[in-house]
């Protein structure tokens, strides 16, 4: 029953955020990047929803765009973790041994460098920027999606089915791709809903630091980051893209909560 | 139980000595001349030739590698080149912030999280239960440098009690420096403590339900003492390991909250080094927060070994 | 001492114990059989007041002068661990891992003797080497980790036995032992219960058991009593078609002979929400007529059947 509820909540603002950062695709109120000092700091009104900030952009167009970005920063980051991580994780459970042992040490040593470290050295390295903070946060969540696998699949191959096919004579790609990766599949899709959610978070931190996307492009934490200045004149500009944020990142994990609960049965025995 | 440590202090060696491989291949080697990198393409040829010096570029990176590591074992971190000062001096003068810092906020995770967790578990499915752990999915949601100026807006801008930011140093006495953390510590504390308290909460429940709680039961124990003399301990042992994986993110967090609050600590450096393109100070700090959470994680360990007999004790007898 | 009348127990609509009744006397022994679901171990949580929170339990429950179903929490703390103890089905995790079996042992000894820390490692001692578990061998700082199955349900043991109880309840108490085990376990069961003149209620699906440790026995299906009587009388008429087929059922059943096979009882037993109307049995019975069907048979002369076998 409430994993029902969190499902249907999760949905809910999960599809108004993805449809209002898709809508600024083709469409937002105003520019994003538009000027208009005559209008600069306005609050919320009938022509600017929720008020301009000091240059007088629109901040409702901003955020949209914002969200954009970030989600896309995001999806991107966790496609990266997860096609690099789920295989290292597979081989791991599939081969054992030394390979299994490099893999676990290697996530070991990469647990110590959380996304903001990983994002540091890039940046110190290649100067900051979108793409920088897609492979930092794409490189932590490979240890993430490796350690995950790895875990979901050991008692996959210990079931009687891969022990058949392996008797059949399958081979442990053919038998990976085949048996472990459906039967693991949903727990996947779980922690990939909740990873996506950190990498918004992990996305606004590096660009409120001005470490992530560079301005023009509009981004949440940069918008954070020039709201602070003016926070006694315009408290307001550091409250919506930070509520922005928290939307996105409370609808996935509704979502991903509301999946675990309906795949509980299944999650439990891949475990 | 010597065993056991002993095993752990190896791989805690190795560990910390492969971070640090890593540090350096990806911030000495991967960029060929890390001197250009930091002064940029107009530099002058004689500036770009005393850097290298400086940094000691003109030998192979395998003697600098170990060179530096063994400064690192020694406390000489090198020297800053925006700064000109000894590195570890500029980390010693700003650890005095962040340690505290990331202590308060560990102290108000867990502090929060385990009563929080635990009487949730005790309650499920009543008001307090619902109520806290709604609470506590917002709290997951919120991203701590955004808590951080909420918490600005509330108590500097509307009520005024504390300022906006800034550190007036342990000089001005010990009140006024822990009032001035307090707002940090409490922005990386919080949405870790929600993190903290569900999965506190799980744990607890899962353990109500081993037969080891019915046994207290039948042994006359009430249900509170059954649930905090058997089922909390049993529950807090994984807890326990969260509480450390949690160690990575905090330090992580203090680079971004640092900058919110504006206090002089280990990430604001961080922060201005990149600015600056100071890569010793970079690669330094890297290392020793990377060295910190793995140090960290070892500590966990090697708990969690005194906290289960099953780990530090020997197996069945025959 | 332990008198239940008319005990029902409900969860939501669906009746898991109904109209079971029986007495036990200090320095008896009574034995609980039947299939799992059948609600022998829901008859031993009802009297330890240890039923899940969803249950709703009817009829009287009255161990001494306290009647056990309205009884306050507090008091019922009070009785559990002090007069009544009780051993579970698996030593492997009924114990803490966290603490050492001295810890377990002596914590009903503090909680309800108030036993100073000495006085109760003294009695840890004595109960250890009383359950076999002698010095040197055994220390009370041992842990759980470290005993095997059977040394685990003699710690169990001792932890029920620390008060001097005047009865112990055993759930399957042998049922996750190897055979060797499970004869010394119940052997040291029925030695330590004759020699302090404690009641002893024993629940389990092994008829072997049953006719090796208890005097008078009680056979469950489906939540209600359908034989009951001294043990040797039971296992020699098995009136209640049921009976007979859990004696076809189990390899304790009949003397092993050159013709002696093993024969499942047909069917499975229902599910608590879904009884039949009449007889449970009926749906498996080999004797079943119609007016099986209407309503359950009541127990007279201890089998609960209106076409039971003829005694020998």
């Amino acid at each position: 029953m409430k994993g029902r509820w969190n499902l249907l909540a999760g949905g809910l603002v999960t599809t108004i955020v993805l449809a209002a950062a898709l809508l600024s695709v083709v469409w937002t109120p105003y520019s994003p990047t538009r000027i208009d000092i005559l209008h600069k700091l306005a609050g919320p009104s009938a022509a600017h929803w929720l008020g301009t900030d000091p240059f007088g952009r629109d901040v409702l167009s901003m955020i949209m765009a914002g969200a954009r970005n970030s989600l896309l920063v995001a999806v991107i980051a966790v496609a990266l973790g997860a096609s690099c991580g789920i295989p290292l994780g597979a081989l791991a459970a599939a081969r054992g041994g030394w390979l299994d042992g490099l893999v676990m040490r290697g996530t070991d040593l990469a647990f110590a460098f959380p996304a903001l470290l990983t994002a540091v050295m890039i940046t110190a390295l290649a100067g900051p920027g979108a793409g920088n903070a897609m492979i930092a946060i794409g490189i932590f969540n490979i240890p993430v999606f490796a350690r995950l696998t790895r875990g979901a699949a050991l008692p996959v191959w210990k079931r009687e089915f891969i022990l058949a096919a392996r008797a059949a004579g399958r081979g442990d790609v053919a038998i990976t791709l085949d048996h472990v990766l459906p039967n693991i599949a949903a727990v996947l899709l779980v922690q990939a809903t909740i990873q996506f959610a950190l990498g918004i978070i992990a996305d606004a931190g590096l660009s409120y630091l001005g470490l992530g996307t560079q301005p023009p492009a509009p981004s949440l934490g940069k918008m954070l980051n020039d709201a602070q200045t003016y926070i006694y004149k315009a408290p307001l500009l550091a409250v919506f893209p930070g509520l922005a944020i928290v939307l996105a990142v409370l609808g996935l994990n509704l979502l991903g909560d509301g999946l675990r609960d309906l795949l509980d049965p299944r999650l439990r025995r891949a475990r | 139980m010597l065993g056991f440590a002993g095993r752990r202090l190896i791989a805690l060696v190795l560990t910390l000595f492969a971070a640090s491989l890593v540090v350096f291949l990806v911030l000495q080697v991967l960029p060929g001349d890390p001197a250009s990198l930091m002064l940029g393409t107009e530099a002058q040829p004689d500036t770009l030739a005393a850097l290298r010096h400086q940094m000691g570029l003109d030998v192979p990176a395998p003697t600098r590698f170990i060179t530096w590591i063994w400064g690192l074992v020694r406390g000489d971190f090198g020297v800053s080149y925006t700064y000109s000062v000894p590195v570890a001096e500029l980390i010693r003068g700003r650890m005095v912030v962040t340690v505290p810092l990331a202590l308060m906020a560990i102290c108000i995770s867990v502090g929060v999280a385990l009563p929080v967790g635990v009487l949730a578990a005790a309650r499920r499915g009543r008001g307090a239960d619902v109520a806290s752990m709604g609470v506590a999915q917002l709290g997951v949601a919120l991203p701590n440098f955004w808590l951080g100026i909420l918490l600005i807006l509330l108590f500097a801008v509307y009520l005024r009690w504390v300022p906006a930011g800034g550190f007036p140093g342990w000089d001005a006495g010990a009140w006024p420096a822990l009032r001035a953390l307090l707002l940090p510590a409490l922005s990386l504390g919080l949405p870790q403590a929600a993190i903290l308290s569900r999965i506190t909460r799980s744990s607890v429940l899962e353990t109500l339900g081993e037969d080891f709680v019915r046994t207290a039961r039948a042994k006359g124990l009430s249900r509170r003492a059954a649930l905090w003399r058997h089922a909390v301990p049993n529950a807090l042992v994984p807890v326990v390991t969260i509480i450390g994986l949690q160690f990575s993110f905090l330090l992580a967090g203090t680079v971004i909250v640092e900058n919110v609050f504006a206090l002089p600590g280990l990430g604001r450096l961080m922060f201005q080094a990149i600015a600056q393109r100071d890569l010793i100070v970079v690669q330094d700090l890297v290392v020793l927060l990377a060295g910190s959470v793995i140090v960290v994680n070892f500590v966990v360990d090697i708990a969690y070994g005194v906290l289960d007999p099953r780990l530090s004790r020997g197996g069945a007898q025959s | 001492m332990l008198n239940v009348q008319g005990l029902s127990v409900t969860i939501g609509a669906a009746p898991i114990l109904s109209g079971v009744t029986f007495a036990l006397a200090r320095g008896e022994t009574l034995g609980l059989v039947g299939e799992s679901g059948s609600g022998k171990s829901m008859t031993a949580l009802a009297v330890m007041g240890l039923l899940p929170e969803r249950a709703r339990a009817g009829g009287r429950v009255m161990f001494g002068e306290t009647e056990l179903l309205t009884a306050d929490e507090a008091a019922l703390c009070a009785l559990r661990g002090r007069r009544i103890g009780m051993v579970f089905q698996e030593p492997m995790t009924a114990l803490n891992p966290l603490s050492s079996i001295g810890r377990q042992i002596a914590e009903p000894l503090r909680l309800h003797l108030r036993l100073s820390r000495g006085e109760a490692g003294a009695r840890v001692r004595h109960l250890l080497d009383r359950v076999g578990l002698p010095a040197p061998r055994f220390q009370p700082g041992l842990y759980p980790h470290q005993l095997s199955g059977g040394q685990r349900q003699r710690v169990m043991l001792a932890i029920a036995l620390a008060c001097g109880p005047d009865l112990l309840i055993a759930d399957e108490p042998t049922t996750a032992l190897d055979v060797t085990i499970q004869a010394q376990i119940l052997g040291l069961i029925g030695d330590i219960t004759a020699e302090r003149g404690m009641g002893l209620l024993l629940i389990t699906h092994d008829l072997g058991v049953v006719s090796r440790s208890v005097r008078r026995v009680m056979v469950m299906y489906a939540g209600r009593v359908v034989e009951q009587g001294a043990t040797a009388e039971v296992f020699a008429a098995r009136r209640h078609p049921y009976t007979r087929g859990l004696f076809a059922a189990s390899p304790h059943g009949r003397p092993p002979g050159p013709g002696a096979r093993l024969q499942a009882i047909a069917g499975q037993v229902p599910e608590a929400g879904h009884l039949p109307q009449g007889c449970a049995f009926a749906p498996r019975c080999p004797r079943v007529q119609p007016d099986c069907l209407p309503a359950p048979p009541p127990l007279v002369d201890g089998v609960a059947c209106l076409h039971p076998f003829e005694a020998p």
